[in-house]
């Protein structure tokens, strides 16, 4: 047996020397193929706000050694060389916060999602199918930064307009074949636009119809048809299901009836718990590995099935689900990874980050480090030319910009379940997810300033309050389709 | 531009290699011409072409307004994609249809729309399903983080009923990317759909998997599917538990801050309905309370605490463990640990 031997921590005071030196640093960043483009002076001595970030992140580390190095170490190991600069100091040079960690870059992101929602040359034809996602992620991250997106709302109505199939629901675009998750950023985007002309332009019916051809006999949901069967399924469902407020009774001609099923609910939770997995966390489908993005899809799932501590607790393992989420968090980065040794990751700011709120209504609060979260996401996932990102050394995207600040939002405000919300809204058919609130800012330990504060978003439907209240509401005053 | 560079992950959690595109074509928004590197052929066209004569293309009609995010497709891939919408709208599967699939496919891997129709058409014509494998084995090593493909694959598979060559193709599709979730995905399909759980071979290769990278997590979460996970919660027999807990205990010995394996190790010990307290002298190798300077293993000190906290009158080392955790050996999780300190007391309320 090979005993590993506790390591000798390496003392603050020498990673201080290599700060003060600077030139190890510099030659770390720009001799990778990681953020090759970006220019970093030598920063000279360590400022004290440097020399307390380094003596925080000494603090976090788990001062464990193992001499075994094997693919996923070195990986690791090659993944936080280029992480730390960006969590000790300020290569970005962006204006530091009370906290001495770098300020939310609202404008730089602003314009960012913005330049996303224009025009984009041929080359980009492999994402024909992808449009609703970065409509989605670009109005969803706008409105987190405090935008007011009303100016974009016909324009999303019409775009839309193109991509509803006549048999019912959303494909990527104009002619393309209704799918789940496509339908599922279409009508969040819709609903984040707003406006009953907008509301108006989803055909409920066919919506019925198409999400009655996905239900499957065993409880999940396929994303399309002849597609394949996993919890995003389940998860995008119960969302239009519910934001729509359609009948939960399948239609008739659904394919699920002739197997005995009745609603859309039939073996739903239950499918879901075959789901979670033998570490804690939640699977695609039963038997793959959990992994954060499910995991939050099927929290999602169950959220919307019912009052969290209700559903969670009947279908879900918890402190086993906790454990697991627990360990999602990285260390000394802060942020999220999505699976057992893997790296850490910034979209895994929202679909790990996000679960607390679901779990915590289901359990207790206070079990997750914030400020830690709010850490990474300010001082590493900000991208110098603006919007944020998986890590340093990433470019920026739509999609990881949308769910760092989405993370962002998860670690700084608290989202609470409160039955006695919104009374006259949501009795019946899927009305769960309308008792949620915010209920001020998480002040503890922060490592943020007010103005780097984003917005509150709805933590089931990851879209603002208003949205979420106001599409319902509409579809409740409806009579019929 | 090598499309192979697919890293970025989360693409795949919902629609495909989108973020890797992003990165990748972001250059190319950003002035780079689109003079491509990918050695491509010549533009295809259609409405010059004899064999499709008879097809009046239905060109994409984006209405009054101009659309959000929209894409100016080149006039290859906007005519292509015009000709198979008219094929849907009438809907034809045929020979020419395949070689038009292949050819949108080509442009966007990404398409589920083409897939979908792609493997309708191959059903519809009684294609040779041999053929349809052996032409998706380039086109998956190059899109490897790619829903469409995989799916794809699957139905054609289950269509052959065979998983011959499956094996091996899906073990080199790992030797790229040992850790991509549809390959293990669509792995724990097989071994499902062609009954593999007590295929001597299928256990083997899992475990020169874990030997390769023993912290390689989703090579842990295929093993537990062969021996409990895929078993319709079969317990497991006392050789297989006795056979798992000794060879997870060799893995925990190669690097004992390794989380998958003490996971494993505790979800086989409850499967086989045993108490956590089957494997306390081994976590004690790992993290005594007497000697807390030398703790080779928080993931030993976190189950040490289910276990004190599972013994009469043991409370205090419980908590003297989770102490550990939140203040030395796994300080970021404080809460977390804490939380766990609650629920001790919460639990001797109740007893």
């Amino acid at each position: 047996m090979t005993v590993p031997l506790r390591s000798s921590a390496q003392v603050p005071s020498e990673r201080l020397e290599e700060i003060i030196s600077g030139e190890g640093r510099i030659e770390e960043l720009s001799d990778s193929e990681l953020g090759s483009e970006d220019e970093y002076e030598d920063m000279g001595t360590a400022t004290p706000e440097e020399q307390a970030n380094i003596a925080y992140l000494e603090c976090v580390r788990i001062p464990i050694h193992e001499d075994l190095q094997t693919s996923t170490s070195k990986t690791q190991d090659e993944t936080l060389k280029v992480i730390l600069p960006f969590l000790e100091g300020n290569p970005n040079e962006f204006t530091l916060n009370s906290h001495g960690i770098s300020q939310l870059q609202r404008k730089k992101h602003v314009l960012y999602l913005e330049d996303a929602l224009d025009d984009y040359p041929g080359g980009f034809a492999m994402m024909d199918a992808s449009r609703p996602w970065i409509i989605y992620w670009a109005l969803q991250g706008l409105t987190a930064l405090g935008e007011d997106i009303s100016e974009h709302q016909r324009r999303t109505a019409h775009t839309f307009s193109l991509a509803q199939h006549p048999d019912g629901g959303f494909g990527g675009g104009y002619g393309q074949l209704p799918h789940l998750a496509c339908s599922y950023a279409a009508t969040l985007s819709l609903a984040t636009a707003g406006g009953e002309a907008t509301y108006g332009s989803i055909n409920r019916k066919t919506m019925w119809h198409f999400l009655g051809r996905m239900k499957q006999a065993d409880g999940g949901f396929t994303m399309c048809q002849g597609g394949e069967e996993d919890i995003r399924g389940a998860f995008c469902a119960m969302v239009l299901l519910s934001l729509l407020n359609l009948p939960l009774e399948l239609p008739n001609d659904s394919p699920a009836r002739q197997q005995g099923l009745t609603t859309f609910t039939d073996n739903l939770g239950d499918w879901v718990s075959k789901c979670q997995s033998w570490d804690g966390g939640i699977s695609a489908a039963p038997g793959n590995e959990a992994h954060g993005a499910y995991a939050f899809c099927g929290l999602g799932c169950l959220s919307i099935l019912g009052a969290p501590k209700e559903t969670l607790n009947k279908y879900l393992d918890i402190p086993l689900l906790v454990h697991w989420m627990s360990s999602r968090q990285c260390t000394p980065e802060g942020g999220y990874n999505g699976r057992t040794n893997k790296l850490v990751d910034g979209c895994y700011s929202h679909w790990v980050g996000g679960c607390w709120s679901l779990v915590e209504a289901a359990t207790t609060t206070g079990i997750w480090n914030r400020a830690a979260l709010g850490r990474y996401i300010l001082a590493a996932a900000q991208d110098k030319k603006g919007g944020l990102r998986d890590k340093p050394g990433k470019r920026s995207d739509a999609y990881h910009t949308c769910y760092n600040l989405a993370g962002l939002s998860a670690a700084q405000h608290r989202y609470v379940y409160d039955e006695g919300i919104n009374k006259g809204l949501g009795e019946v058919g899927l009305g769960a997810p309308f008792r949620w609130k915010a209920e001020g800012l998480y002040e503890e330990d922060t490592m943020w300033d007010a103005s780097d504060v984003v917005g509150k978003i709805h933590p089931v439907f990851v879209i603002p309050f208003r949205a979420v209240y106001e599409c319902r509401r509409y579809f409740e005053d409806k009579e019929g389709f | 531009m090598s499309l192979q560079l697919i890293r970025s992950f989360i693409a795949n959690i919902f629609l495909s290699p989108f973020a890797f595109l992003r990165i990748i074509l972001l250059r190319l928004r950003k002035g780079f011409t689109y003079t491509s590197e990918y050695t491509m052929p010549p533009p295809k066209f259609y409405h010059d072409d004899e064999a499709w004569k008879d097809v009046e293309p239905l060109p994409q009609d984006d209405g009054g307004m101009h659309p959000l995010a929209a894409i100016a497709y080149t006039e290859e891939y906007s005519e292509a994609m015009g000709y198979l919408r008219a094929v849907m709208a009438s809907n034809e599967f045929s020979e020419r249809v395949l070689g038009l699939t292949e050819h949108i496919i080509s442009m966007n891997p990404a398409h589920y729309t083409v897939w979908l129709y792609r493997a309708k058409t191959i059903s519809e014509l009684g294609k040779p399903l041999q053929d349809e494998i052996e032409w998706l084995n380039p086109t998956a090593l190059k899109h490897l983080k790619n829903y469409q493909i995989w799916h794809h694959r699957q139905t054609i598979i289950d269509a052959l009923g065979s998983p011959e060559g499956e094996a091996e193709f899906v073990s080199q599709m790992l030797e790229k990317d040992e850790k991509n979730y549809h390959v293990w995905s669509y792995r724990q399909w097989l071994v499902k759909r062609f009954d593999l759980f007590d295929n001597l071979e299928e256990l083997q290769w899992t475990e020169s998997m874990i030997d390769a990278d023993v912290r390689n997590n989703s090579a842990w979460n295929h093993r537990y599917y062969l021996v409990i996970g895929g078993r319709e919660g079969h317990a497991p027999s006392e050789e297989v538990t006795k056979r798992e807990i000794e060879y997870t205990k060799e893995a925990i010995r190669k690097a004992s801050q390794n989380q998958s394996p003490w996971n494993y190790l505790k979800g086989i010990l409850r499967a086989a309905q045993l108490p956590k307290s089957t494997i306390k002298s081994f976590a004690t190798e790992f993290a005594d309370l007497e000697a807390p300077d030398d703790v080779y293993s928080s993931h030993a000190l976190d189950l040490l605490a289910d276990i004190y906290a599972e013994e009469e009158n043991n409370k205090e080392s419980a908590e003297k463990a989770l102490d550990l955790l939140a203040t030395r050996y796994d300080p970021i999780r404080a809460n977390y640990w804490n939380y766990r300190k609650g629920l001790l007391s919460q639990s001797e309320v109740a007893a």
